[in-house]
């Protein structure tokens, strides 16, 4: 008797701080996957470049800050590359934009494309060597019911919450928000009614580009940064997304949450050495059972 | 979701029977030409020429995907790597050459193909690109922890001649050659079979091909299947022909790269256009081997500049000819 409360009392000790951590980490996925959904939402367009670019703006802090372009502050630093991020989005909607209204398929591919000049760039810039990047986040930490709470944990919590809630805002309250979700539910009938198609789009790809920095230079402390962690913590991003359905903003908040804690389990209790294979199985596995997403009834098919 | 990529075969002109004649003599010339070349250039350009056509298999893996079944994968390097893996594993672990290994590549290729199909049958397009692109990133791993198999990040050597007596490098040029002479001869068929035309009409006009009996799910799936089933091909012959096999070869940007080059060779499905495709994925890092970063920009742009050219020029062209005709 003794042993089974032990052992389930050890199992519950693991648990919860791989709970508590996977919740953490999947708050970034979930701003990678916003980023991604309210792309598709609006010009069904899939962005491939949004982990490249995201990464990119995560080394354009790094270089702004550790003086090997510039030596400014930390947030000026975040700032200059949040413009540079929006930059980013602005020329390669401007490059896609006249392809989104003939073929989804083909403007998919042209953010391939800048997908591949923004890791080239990045190489370019700055080698392909690991570089530490560190953030100013308070460093204390708290052991609350055996549950070990650091300052990263809680700055990473509170800037989640608070930027999904302000996205959360804008688009339930505001007339771009209203815009958005006219154009992401019937896009002709919006045109008709006059909404400007592109200027909504614009809007999704610049609030993407800002979602995907902040993640991106959130995630990095618990890696490192590296011309390829970003990318590959996209892949995390878009298994989210497929989670939550990929038209779905609070579908691909619950679905990054629940990659998060999925991959922490997996890691811990089977092998680390096979995350993207466990994503790919998680992706095929969502496809089938919930092609609509998570948070959806269980209907029809999309073709 | 699938719209038309590109159109599916552009009806002849009647003024142009002169280029339709050049067009039918042109394939057997460069054949010819691709044939007596080991002759006349050095050893590392047939080297090079060999992976130039073992890419040009894979830039015509991705092109059916795109040209049958409207949609686009992100992994192909996925199916490449079987038919690479199961070429060199053949080799090391049972002494067969590419005779083997290569029936082998192909039926494995069409299976996984087939299977990483028909979870995702029923999603269109965009579906289908997000869970490639997790094959691709999954295959290093699966590779590098299968390494009793697969040597891990090492590799193995494919070395074993298909005929003795004739020199290694002779040997590798000419079986390439004679896999991507075969896969464009196949392909060209299949343009004109009942089973090509159906997989057409499955794409193009679904509600069509239901009613005639094809049904929406089979063609996708086998177009999947067809598709893989090359690009094993490639992978078997890549392999064979620059001798090694190692994960470093079958990354996301190895098969991202494969879409560039199919892009680039405007989907094309006939020898000259897979070559171009090849040669822009074999030829453009040879030229910037000092510079590496600026491949993927190279590639970055060569593939934004040709979707655009194919956006762009069209209107142009319609615009130009609309305005001659007004002048005159």
């Amino acid at each position: 008797m003794t042993v089974i409360v032990e052992t389930v009392g050890s199992v519950l000790r693991d648990l919860f701080p791989l709970i508590w951590s996977g919740v953490i980490t999947g708050c970034l996925y979930a701003l990678g996957a916003l980023g991604l959904v309210m792309i598709f939402k609006s010009s069904r367009v899939v962005n491939f470049s949004h982990g490249n670019v995201a990464g990119f703006a995560a080394f354009l802090v790094y270089g702004f800050s550790s003086g090997l372009l510039l030596e400014l502050s930390w947030g000026a630093a975040v700032l200059l590359a949040v413009i540079a991020a929006i930059a980013i989005a602005f020329v390669s909607y401007a490059l896609i934009a006249p392809l989104v209204f003939e073929s989804d398929l083909t403007a998919t591919i042209a953010t391939l494309g800048v997908g591949l000049v923004v890791q080239g760039a990045t190489l370019l810039m700055f080698g392909a060597d690991i570089v530490s990047l560190d953030l100013p986040v308070p460093r204390f930490s708290a052991s609350i019911l055996g549950l070990l709470i650091t300052g990263y944990d809680l700055t990473v919590l509170f800037v989640a919450v608070v930027t999904i809630g302000i996205l959360f805002f804008v688009i339930d309250y505001t007339k771009l928000g209203v815009a958005f979700r006219a154009i992401s539910d019937n896009a002709f009938a919006a045109e008709v009614c006059g909404l400007n198609l592109r200027s909504v789009h614009l809007f999704a790809w610049c609030v993407a580009a800002i979602l995907g920095v902040v993640g991106a230079l959130l995630i990095v402390p618990t890696t490192f940064l590296s011309s390829t962690t970003v990318a590959t913590f996209m892949l995390q991003a878009f298994a989210a997304a497929v989670l939550g359905g990929f038209a779905s903003l609070p579908g691909s908040l619950v679905g990054g949450i629940l990659i998060g804690i999925f991959m922490n389990l997996f890691t811990f209790y089977v092998s680390p050495e096979f995350s993207s294979t466990f994503l790919l199985g998680v992706i095929l596995l969502a496809l089938n059972i919930f092609p609509n997403g998570a948070l959806a009834k269980v209907g029809g098919s999309r073709v | 979701m699938s719209e038309s990529v590109v159109q599916s075969g552009r009806p002849a002109r009647s003024g142009s029977d002169w280029r339709l004649q050049a067009g039918q003599w042109a394939t057997p010339v460069l054949i010819a030409v691709l044939v007596c070349l080991p002759f006349a250039v050095t050893g590392s350009w047939t080297y090079t020429l060999g992976v130039c056509f073992a890419n040009s298999i894979g830039v015509l893996a991705v092109s059916v995907l795109v040209r049958y079944g409207g949609e686009v994968s992100i992994g192909h390097s996925f199916f490449a790597a079987v038919g690479a893996y199961s070429v060199a594993i053949l080799e090391h672990r049972l002494g067969v050459s590419l005779l083997v290994g290569l029936p082998v590549a192909l039926a494995l290729g069409v299976v996984s193909g087939i299977c990483f199909a028909w979870p995702s049958r029923r999603l269109s397009g965009i579906y289908l690109a997000v869970s490639t692109m997790a094959l691709a990133l999954a295959l290093p791993e699966i590779i590098n922890n299968a390494d009793e198999w697969t040597g891990g990040f090492e590799g193995l050597y494919v070395s074993r001649p298909v005929v003795s007596g004739v020199g290694m490098s002779l040997q590798r040029y000419y079986a390439a050659l004679v896999v991507l002479v075969a896969v464009t001869y196949a392909l060209a068929r299949l343009r004109h079979s009942r089973q090509g035309l159906k997989l057409l009409l499955a794409r193009s006009h679904p509600a069509a091909a239901d009613a005639f009996g094809t049904r929406r799910v089979w063609a996708r799936v086998s177009v999947m299947g067809i598709s893989a089933g090359i690009a094993a091909l490639s992978g078997a012959t890549l392999a064979f022909a620059s001798s090694t096999v190692s994960p470093s070869g079958f990354t996301l940007w190895s098969a991202i790269f494969l879409l560039v080059g199919s892009v680039v060779s405007f989907y094309g499905l006939t020898l000259p256009r897979a070559l171009i495709g090849g040669a822009f994925l074999t030829l453009v890092p040879q030229l910037l081997s000092a510079s590496g970063a600026w491949i993927p920009v190279l590639y970055g742009l060569a593939l934004l500049a040709v979707i655009l050219c194919g956006h762009y020029l069209p209107k142009i062209g319609g615009m130009m000819h609309r305005r001659a005709r007004g002048v005159s």
